[in-house]
């Protein structure tokens, strides 16, 4: 604890003198939050007293300035955390956090976060592949700022827009992988206002409040062919992300195999989910299904694995063998795929966790279905003039404001 | 003289089974099945009852004529009707009655001298020395007065080992090839400590205590005692073995905390891990953390019985995870016992679902990386679902199956993705403090799993709803929280303990030299020094068991020594401990009943407050009842303990449910001790009620008893407490009769037993006589919760043939919630039901079900709905219809 309590000081001492070197320097969250307007907060959190590792990318960090060719254009903060604070550090917790708390979804230190001035986690940057090296920490923390610009623009616009226009561009907006700032969803989720549903020509508001689970309820009891109809009926509307759609096709297909589908079925249905998004959460688990369930050698009944474990390969342990876990090492395609999922270094969703992979090529030639066309994409009719009297909107105003 | 309650208990014969030792298993029973009360013939068919019909296609509206000729006034006195006269003058007076002079209890049986095991029994195994005359005799047990000089001397021993402990007293005497020949070297240590030991009085003992290189001695004697010579010269004869047993042989500090920082059981075993880490490890545990590392996993897993290939990986995580500075600082300041709750974090192995497989672990510290505090809370990072996106239930194969492979069979990551329920979510979290070297365990709860995280020195609790705590890691192989919070602060008493546990391991010595005098006052000692030490207490409990088990005055002193140590501040363990080591062998001695009553008694009035947490008295209490042959004497301590317990406010639901269940279980024949004991209850029921300054207080006793009544389907103790607290708590119920269309009939349920099947929480419980009030014309306040074959049961008072239920909800149901019917099923025996009222109709609050036309025949009703969890407060429900004829 000594050890660390030094180490920290001096590492305080060198960013106490150290020039400001990025784009603006904050020394407390409400200051950086003032200081945001629609630059992007980057705040650099650690464990200041408990962590080593911590300490140790505090220097690499921020004492040696490495993230620097990052940071135009932002403000940055560094917050230390501490773990049981004595009363100086409590004292010094409460100076820097003021009358703020840091937003959900910080789940690990140390990380960069990226809030807007409204005090909205936008991004994050905190796996420990991410985090291991500032070029890693650049590398995710880039396309994070880069997006968070491109949205800011569209809300903005948004902000100035109404009825369907404003809907089409807080479309536009959450079709860009970062989450959207609450108060931009707040009046979507609240709304009863049938006209308002009538001029949401997109289905926004569907998507926002979209419930996988109250999908699975209500096709719980139907047939399959009225769920098939059911899910193909909402799946036509473009409004839903592709990660609500994989969702949506999970419903079917559990549905299905607990009625005890073919695996022929099983395999088209799944295979479809996959297709939609293959590298995301729910495309490797539609993959997982088809080994699983839906292959000529799967057996009947899955094998169970919550009361009786499932061996596992032993030489994938990291501890016990040379081939050790390496948290950097992409998840390994199940057997059977057809794809791998890329060495992803940026957690990267959208308001609706929707799994970003720029890269995202769904031309795969061994499928057997034909790849879903990307019907999430934004209306064309996005920029067209909208008639709606309600619209105030003029297209090239923010750009000219930057 | 047999008031109502009583004769109606002995009417229906009742079998009490509750015990709130066995509450968690019945919480865990939702929508279970009610059982069936002893003296109902079960019926094979529904219906045959002489029903009175209503008009079809009309309700009836309920008037006050529909309900139960025993109407109830507005006044207290015809609230006490249902008591009848020799009651209500007992309720009259709230002075403590004598009830020495009621004859006529049956009798129950002390419980029996738990034997010690064969493994305990070699535990005090002694060398093959003369034994020495002068050491036959067991000394008389010393008052703290005749302790001073001794404890002066204890004292001395703490600053001393203090200053060994910071200067890491090492010896080089022994080489490794002297482990090679462990017979040889025991005999050769014995000899010099003998030597040294003289005459092995009590000066003489903490005399040769003082000096490190005789704790050392000491030690490895201890060290070859408990593992044994062959597992000793087993593991010298392994590569390295001799070398890593010379290190640990010539350094104190080791070998206190390999000796001394909780059970040593299996220490073979551990010796053979400790040495298998030490040839595997480059630097051979020359780094104090290394070897604080090896050495409690070694004992850990060595306890548990978990394999060596798993030790050896939960070792290299741990040290890898330190040397990468990855740990939380906090597990740089750890000592050895609490390393061990670490280390030794249960689950090991590789396979999915295991939270302790190293790739678990890695993952977790990797990717959870906080300050200690917020571990708790962290199980936010999981969504709480039953069921995935497609539609799987958590518990079922398929939930997590898919997605295995993505995340390398790694069960946080996985359930980081997908979700889970109070498992997952506390596993997550213990598990990500346990991943960062914090101590934390997880802990099961009824039908709940939570988990605890000890931040500075205290345990905090997350995740929990329940105030029984089952812990998953445990030193003595109890897992009350109680026991945590023991071990805590025996360990955090950090020297005190340490000479007392290395007087106990000299008080075996001398036991196993034939001193037998010297052991016993050694004991004396080592339980002075140290008055929570667990171990010790055992220890010496197990030798005076061997040596004098006929000892009234040891052990007499044994029970004033736990209630006096442990109970002043940790009542449960110190209950614990009577019951299962001390009672089983003083009871028989004891023949004496005013002052075992007067020992019993002085422990119960030493309670104040729950302690360190709420623990269940009723096992206690029945132990103690139980030591009484004599009827007599046995009502004099059940009225002796009411009247010190009921007047504490924690005390009395659970004493008072204790007191339900304990009248049950008396014999069928004794009608009148029934009687009595019932009297003697109302008696203290009335006590609870005294002024509105603790009507709070009654409110929340009455509500527990009411629970328990409930639970056991005791319908006329369910009626019997419900009436009494609606007499004392009135301003607690709804003033105004609940307003319904009804059927035509009376009210059959009024009488009769609600349950829901939601888990009942603490906060809960105490309005729990508002379930009662749910069956009355006024409505009263119960959570529902409708899955499955869990809903709302209801247990009629008899027989009835039934015209329509109607169910008031405190809300309107909820529109979305309207897509599942409600349905009704019948049963007369509690276990076989049948489907009878399809599709309840949705009225606003109520909901009704006419079955004027099917007129079913029933003893027990219950309510269900398909689809999901469904949870409505329920504030009314009325089955009416009509008593079958016999």
């Amino acid at each position: 604890m000594k050890g660390l309590t030094a180490t920290f000081a001096a590492a305080m001492l060198l960013s106490a003198v150290q020039p400001a070197a990025f784009g603006a320097e904050a020394h407390s969250l409400p200051e950086a939050l003032n200081k945001a307007g629609r630059n992007p907060v980057v705040v650099f959190i650690y464990g200041a007293n408990y962590d080593k590792l911590g300490q140790k990318k505090y220097e690499e960090f921020v004492g040696q300035r490495k993230l620097t060719p990052a940071l135009h254009r932002c403000v940055f903060l560094t917050m230390p955390v501490y773990q049981l604070p004595n009363e100086k550090q409590e004292a010094e917790m409460k100076r820097m956090m003021g009358d703020k708390q840091l937003p959900g979804g910080i789940w690990s230190y140390p990380c960069l976060a990226v809030l807007d001035s409204e005090n909205n986690l936008r991004g994050i940057v905190q796996k420990p592949e991410e985090m291991k090296t500032p070029e890693t920490a650049i590398a995710a923390l880039k396309p994070i700022l880069e997006d968070f610009r491109e949205q800011q623009k569209l809300l903005a616009k948004a902000d100035r827009a109404a009825g369907a226009r404003k809907a089409q561009l807080l479309f536009r907006a959450a079709e860009i992988n970062l989450p959207l700032p609450e108060s931009d969803l707040k009046d979507v989720k609240e709304s009863k206002d049938p006209r308002a549903a009538k001029r949401d020509k997109v289905g926004f508001a569907n998507r926002v409040k979209f419930d996988p689970l109250a999908v699975v309820e209500k096709i719980q009891t139907m047939d399959f062919e009225t769920a098939n109809a059911y899910i193909r009926s909402e799946m036509v509307h473009s409004c839903y992300s592709r990660l609500q759609r994989q969702m949506m096709m999970a419903a079917l297909a559990g549905h299905l195999r607990r009625s005890g589908a073919s695996k022929a079925r099983l395999r088209a249905l799944y295979t479809e989910m996959r297709n939609i998004d293959p590298q995301s959460l729910y495309g490797a688990y539609a993959e997982g299904a088809i080994a699983l369930w839906a292959t000529e050698s799967a057996p009947e009944k899955p094998a169970a694995i919550a009361a009786a474990p499932v061996e596992i390969d032993r030489s994938e342990d990291n501890i016990s063998t040379a081939d050790a876990y390496d948290p950097t090492r992409p998840p390994k395609p199940a057997d059977g795929g057809n794809f791998s999922t890329p060495g992803s270094t940026v957690a990267r969703h959208t308001a609706l966790g929707d799994t970003v992979m720029p890269t995202f090529d769904d031309s795969d030639p061994t499928v057997e279905t034909t790849p879903e066309p990307a019907t999430t994409s934004a209306p064309a009719a996005v920029d067209e003039p909208e008639t709606d009297a309600d619209t105030d909107f003029t297209e090239g105003e923010d750009d000219a404001a930057e | 003289m047999k008031s109502p309650l009583a004769k109606l208990l002995v009417g229906a014969g009742i079998s009490f089974v509750l015990g709130m030792a066995l509450c968690p298993l019945l919480l865990q029973r939702p929508g279970a099945d009610a059982p069936v009360a002893q003296g109902e013939t079960p019926a094979t068919q529904p219906g045959g009852g002489a029903a009175q019909p209503g008009k079809p296609g009309s309700a009836v509206a309920v008037d006050d004529s529909e309900w139960d000729e025993n109407e109830e006034s507005d006044t207290d006195a015809d609230d006490d009707a249902w008591l009848g006269e020799e009651t209500r003058s007992l309720l009259a007076s709230d002075d403590a009655a004598d009830a020495s002079s009621t004859p006529g209890a049956g009798s129950a049986d002390a419980p029996a001298a738990a034997e010690l095991t064969a493994q305990e029994v070699d535990s005090y195994r002694e060398d093959d020395v003369p034994a020495d005359p002068l050491q036959d005799a067991v000394p008389k047990p010393r008052a703290a007065a005749q302790m001073t000089a001794a404890m002066s001397s204890a004292r001395q021993l703490q600053t001393a080992f203090s200053k060994v402990e910071k200067q890491e007293y090492a010896a080089d005497d022994l080489k490794p090839a002297d482990w090679k020949q462990a017979d040889a070297l025991y005999r050769t240590l014995a000899e010099r400590v003998d030597a040294k030991l003289g005459a092995a009085d009590e000066k003489t003992v903490l005399d040769f205590m003082a000096a490190p290189e005789n704790r050392l001695d000491l030690a490895r004697l201890t060290l070859l005692r408990r593992a044994g010579a062959a597992a000793v010269q087993q593991v010298a004869a392994a590569p390295l073995g001799a070398d890593m047993l010379a290190k640990l042989g010539n350094d104190l500090n080791w070998m206190c905390g390999l000796l001394h920082s909780g059970p040593t059981e299996n220490l073979g075993t551990a010796l053979e891990y400790l040495s298998a880490i030490y040839a595997a490890d480059d630097f051979r545990l020359k780094e104090p953390v290394t070897r604080r590392i090896a050495t409690t996993t070694a004992l850990e897993f060595a306890r548990e019985g978990w394999s060596k290939e798993d030790m050896l990986a939960r070792f290299k995580f741990y040290n890898t995870a330190w040397h990468a500075d990855k740990l939380n600082a906090v597990f740089d300041e750890l000592a050895y016992w609490e390393t061990r709750l670490v280390t030794g974090c249960a689950e090991p192995g590789q396979k999915v679902g295991q939270w302790g497989a190293p790739r678990n672990l890695e993952w977790l510290c990797d990717n959870v990386r906080l300050p200690v505090e917020r571990y708790l809370g962290c199980e936010s990072h999981l969504c709480y679902r039953l069921r995935n996106v497609a539609g799987d239930s958590v518990f079922s194969a398929e939930y997590l199956a898919p997605i295995l492979d993505y995340t390398h069979n790694i069960t946080a990551w996985a359930y980081r993705e997908i979700g889970g329920v109070c498992g997952a979510l506390s596993h997550y979290a213990a598990y990500s403090a346990l991943a960062a070297g914090i101590p934390a365990m997880t802990m099961g709860e009824p039908g709940h799993c939570a988990y605890t995280v000890r931040v500075g020195d205290e345990w905090k609790l997350g995740n929990s709803i329940y105030w029984q705590h089952s812990l998953q890691k445990k030193f003595w192989g109890e897992p009350g929280w109680d026991f945590l919070i023991l071990m805590q602060d025996l360990y955090q008493d950090r020297f005190p303990t340490q000479v007392s546990d290395e007087l106990t391991a000299m008080a075996d010595y001398l036991a196993a030299r034939k001193k037998k005098a010297s052991a016993f006052r050694t004991y004396d000692v080592a339980l002075a020094v140290q008055p929570l030490n667990w171990n010790a207490i055992t220890r010496y409990r197990g030798y005076l068991k061997l040596k004098d088990a006929q000892n009234t005055a040891r052990w007499s002193a044994l029970h004033k020594h736990v209630a006096g140590g442990i109970g002043a501040k940790h009542y449960h363990a110190a209950a614990t401990m009577l019951c299962r080591y001390v009672y089983p062998d003083l009871i028989p001695l004891q023949k004496d009943s005013e002052a075992l009553t007067d020992l019993f008694a002085g422990l119960c009035s030493q309670f104040e407050g729950w302690g360190s947490n709420r623990w269940e008295i009723s096992p206690l209490l029945e132990a103690q009842a139980a030591a009484f042959k004599d009827d007599a004497a046995r009502k004099k301590y059940v009225s002796k303990v009411l009247g010190i317990l009921m007047k504490k406010k924690d005390y009395a639901g659970a004493v008072l449910t204790w007191g339900l269940n304990y009248i049950a279980k008396l014999d069928g024949g004794s009608a009148d001790a029934k009687e009595d004991y019932t009297d003697m209850l109302l008696k203290s029921m009335a006590r609870t009620s005294g002024s509105k300054k603790v009507q709070d207080e009654t409110w929340a006793t009455l509500g527990e008893a009411i629970y328990a009544a409930a639970e056991n389907d005791e319908a006329h103790v369910f009626q019997a407490i419900g009436k009494l607290a609606q007499r004392k708590c009135r301003s607690k119920f709804p003033r105004h009769r609940a307003k319904l269309r009804g059927f035509p009939g009376r009210v059959v349920s009024m009488d009769g037993v609600i349950r829901t099947a939601t888990t009942i929480d603490p906060g809960q419980m105490k309005e729990c006589c508002l379930h009662w009030a749910v069956l009355q014309r006024t409505g009263g306040k119960m959570p529902g919760k409708f899955e499955g074959n869990a809903g709302l049961t209801c247990s009629l008072p008899y027989r009835s043939t039934i015209n329509g239920i109607v169910c008031v909800c405190e809300k309107p149901i909820e529109k979305e919630k309207k897509d599942r019917p409600f349905y009704i099923e019948i049963s007369n025996d509690g276990q076989n039901w049948e489907r009878t009222a399809e599709n309840g109709v949705i009225e606003g609050t109520n909901i009704r079900f006419d079955m004027r036309h099917e007129k079913p025949s029933a003893k027990y009703v219950r309510m269900l709905r398909e689809g999901d969890k469904y949870e409505p407060t329920i504030s009314g429900f009325y089955v009416f219809g009509k008593k079958d004829r016999a």
